[in-house]
């Protein structure tokens, strides 16, 4: 006996065709109210914002006058623009490799048969789920001369350690980073950890057969699977690096002296302090350009290196 | 047709509609045609209305006094309010968009871009000259509250920079109030060799470190050259060639060389530091009056555990000046502004001025004879009635940037990464900036 799969007959003629027509236009027609509201607060005022970047507007009535590239000639010839691109920079990397480095080890460790494995899991994320201003205020208490870290230092014979963490320019800068990778860390974590799911066990298996190691596993199986985890936690981290604000403006505001500023807080102070919005939008636009030129190159680069399981 | 189709073509058509009526609300929301709700303004248009935007210090302050307006008059006063930082923020936007408030907070001289001096340049305020409380303001107050001899703000209050001590750790030292900088430095002494911190100093944000640079500026370079805004102005001379500006860095380096200020002074923020002398810890804190009610809030004694005086710069006890900050009030020249000077009236009323102070606890706005309930200032006023206050120097500086490099350089001159000439170059440049 055969069996003759076909496609149900078409209804024909000219108004089924209006009909399939019409209906095709129904999810474009839906689309239509989110992307209105879509282009009026996120694209519109984004590239008026691009152009007030040529501009000295000061948040006056009268037309801003046409100034060029002045603002930009200034942000790259400023040395406290200058301080607070090199200290994003340095924000951004540092946090980056050391923040994925901590996610992946934590979720190795904790992608176990670890009976508490749930609740590390949990008390390794919950940082990530508080506001970042939150965690600004806490660590700033933590963190002052007479906090409870020096005291803990202090209280286990350590007290040659203790900082002023936030108020010494020498240490104040690693002293953010490190709380953005405390914040931060579990996100990885819990990026690491699904990927860590999507590895099939037989691989480990065969590899197993195969007589391969505990190293060797992890760095021929494991580790290549997880190259799109590492795109995804590496591209997160870097943008939110990049723009970083909350924490910095909260524990430091930028200092002492300019020790700690980044162009976000940059931005901040010379639109809402100085009144300089053509200027700081400038700042805005050259940062966008740097996390986007960041993601691409870092999205390119990865992709390289993923694997089809 | 089937029973299918007549189902799904009305559901169709009804989700279309919905579709294109959504679009339509939101476009022409974003067009301003559809007043979503925010009828304040159209009730408000009648008979004695006023909208107010304030910081939360004069929300707390104006409260009272607005239920006793709209009581004795019917008119409304529609009031809301941010912290200062916020209100800077947003004040210039809605200036500029022309949806401020009739009454709107401002500060004083050219300190931030919504101060009285910048926004009256731009026309932004109205001229409340013809009010009668114009003639019950002092000198410094009425310099910081005129653009071009008109006076476009009205002070509800003024505070002034004090240093606050703990009356015990002075007892327990056996220290008297400082009247000249020798005795300061003698009192600083003491107190170091009783192992107590002499002064608290949470420059952390740079805040209380411009205190610093007031109260000595006050005496050290504005009684001696009043003229010096104008003289900077003109380009006569500068923060760097000016020896009494010099002189004033060289006492902070003074004290803090010497070891009288706090350990790690660029970590610790405000509250630690007023905390520490509450707790004895640390003796004193220069700070300005409206924060001594927090500071009193950390100590069991509250107000009766500390004390007050006027930093000395010198050693002239007679030369000593206060530096005092008015908070500011002016009327949006966009709105209406009858219902908003018959407000302002009533505010000036001695009575009124008083009730605002006392609430409070700060300073009158005015130089009227009012009484106040809390002696905590008493040990200033003196010199406050007899005319030896003096303006905050940043207020008639070209903007708030000099103020700005002032506060970040300062905490690297502080950490001994910036000179002195390095610091006050900074800010000249800052300054010649702002004047271009």
């Amino acid at each position: 006996m055969t069996l003759t799969l076909s496609r149900p007959a078409v209804d024909g003629g000219p108004r089924a065709t209006r009909r399939r027509a019409r209906r095709a236009r129904v999810p474009y027609l839906l689309l239509v109210p989110a992307l209105l509201f879509y282009a009026f607060v996120v694209l519109w005022p984004t590239l008026q914002g691009a152009g007030y970047a040529f501009t000295d507007w000061a948040g006056r009535r009268e037309t801003p006058g046409f100034v060029g590239l002045d603002n930009f000639t200034e942000l790259f010839s400023a040395p406290a623009a200058r301080s607070a691109l090199r200290n994003t920079l340095i924000i951004a990397l540092s946090t980056t490799i050391v923040q994925t480095l901590v996610g992946l080890a934590l979720a190795l460790a904790l992608h176990s048969a670890l009976a508490s494995r749930n609740l590390l899991r949990t008390m390794f994320f919950a940082p990530a789920l508080l506001p970042p201003v939150i965690i600004g205020f806490l660590w700033q208490y933590i963190l002052t001369p007479a906090g409870p870290l020096n005291d803990a230092l202090g209280a286990v014979g350590l007290g040659g350690l203790a900082q002023n963490w936030l108020g010494d320019s020498s240490v104040a800068l690693a002293s953010v980073i490190a709380v953005i990778i405390w914040q931060n860390a579990g996100l990885t974590m819990v990026i690491y950890l699904a990927g860590l799911e999507g590895v099939p066990p037989e691989l480990h298996e065969a590899a197993t057969m195969d007589g391969a190691g505990r190293w060797q596993r992890l760095r021929h199986v494991t580790l290549p699977l997880l190259v799109p985890a590492t795109t995804i936690a590496l591209s997160l981290t870097l943008i939110g690096s990049l723009k970083l604000f909350d924490q910095v403006y909260v524990m430091t505001g930028g200092g002492p002296g300019y020790a700690t500023e980044t162009l976000s807080v940059v931005m901040y102070k010379e639109a809402f302090v100085s009144g300089r919005y053509g200027y700081s939008t400038a700042i805005a636009l050259v940062l966008t350009m740097i996390v986007f030129a960041f993601a691409l190159l870092q999205l390119r680069g990865l992709r390289r290196f993923e694997v089809q399981q | 047709m089937t029973i299918d189709a007549a189902r799904s073509r009305p559901a169709r058509v009804l989700i279309q509609r919905a579709a294109l009526g959504t679009a339509l609300a939101v476009t022409l929301g974003a067009c301003g045609f559809v007043n979503s709700g925010d009828d304040s303004t159209e009730e408000g248009g009648s008979g004695g209305s006023l909208t107010a935007y304030v910081n939360t210090e004069q929300n707390t302050g104006l409260a009272p006094l607005i239920e006793a307006y709209e009581e004795e008059t019917g008119a409304t006063v529609d009031i809301s309010s941010a912290t200062t930082d916020e209100l800077n923020q947003q004040l210039r936007v809605q200036l500029t968009s022309g949806t401020a408030a009739d009454l709107i907070r401002v500060s004083p001289g050219n300190s931030s871009p919504v101060a009285v001096g910048v926004l009256g340049r731009e026309g932004e305020l109205t001229d409340l000259s013809d009010a009668s409380w114009t003639d019950e303001l002092s000198d410094d107050t009425r310099a910081l509250a005129e653009v071009d001899g008109q006076v476009l703000a009205f002070p509800v209050s003024r505070n002034a920079i004090v240093m606050a001590y703990n009356r015990q750790v002075f007892e327990d030292a056996g220290l008297e109030v400082p009247t000249t900088w020798s005795e300061f430095l003698d009192a600083c002494a003491a107190l170091d060799a009783a192992g107590i911190t002499p002064i608290a100093a949470p420059f952390q944000g740079g805040i209380y470190f411009q205190f610093w640079v007031y109260a000595l500026a006050g005496t050290l370079v504005y009684a001696e050259n009043p003229d010096i805004d104008e003289q900077m102005a003109a380009g006569e001379t500068t923060f760097a060639e000016n020896a009494e500006w010099g002189q004033v860095f060289a006492r902070i380096a003074e004290l803090r060389d010497a070891g009288y200020l706090s350990d790690g002074m660029l970590g610790i923020p405000a509250d630690q530091g007023l905390q520490s002398v509450a707790t004895g810890e640390a003796a004193m804190v220069l700070m300005v009056s409206a924060g001594l009610p927090q500071l009193h809030g950390y100590a069991e004694g509250g107000a009766d555990a500390f004390g007050v005086f006027a930093l000395p710069a010198n050693d002239d006890p007679e030369a000593t000046l206060v530096p005092v900050a008015p908070d500011f009030l002016a009327v949006n020249a966009a709105a209406d502004p009858e219902a908003a000077l018959e407000f302002l009236d009533f505010l000036a009323q001695p009575e009124n001025v008083a009730a605002y102070a006392n609430e409070m606890g700060v300073l009158p706005g005015l130089a009227t004879e009012v009484e106040l309930d809390s002696d905590v200032l008493g040990p200033i006023e003196p010199l406050l009635a007899d005319g030896r206050s003096v303006a905050y120097a940043n207020y008639l500086w070209p903007n708030g940037d000099v103020q700005q490099t002032m506060l970040q350089s300062g905490q690297e001159w502080l950490d001994g990464a910036l000179d002195t000439a390095g610091l006050l170059g900074q800010m000249d440049a800052e300054y010649a900036r702002g004047q271009s």
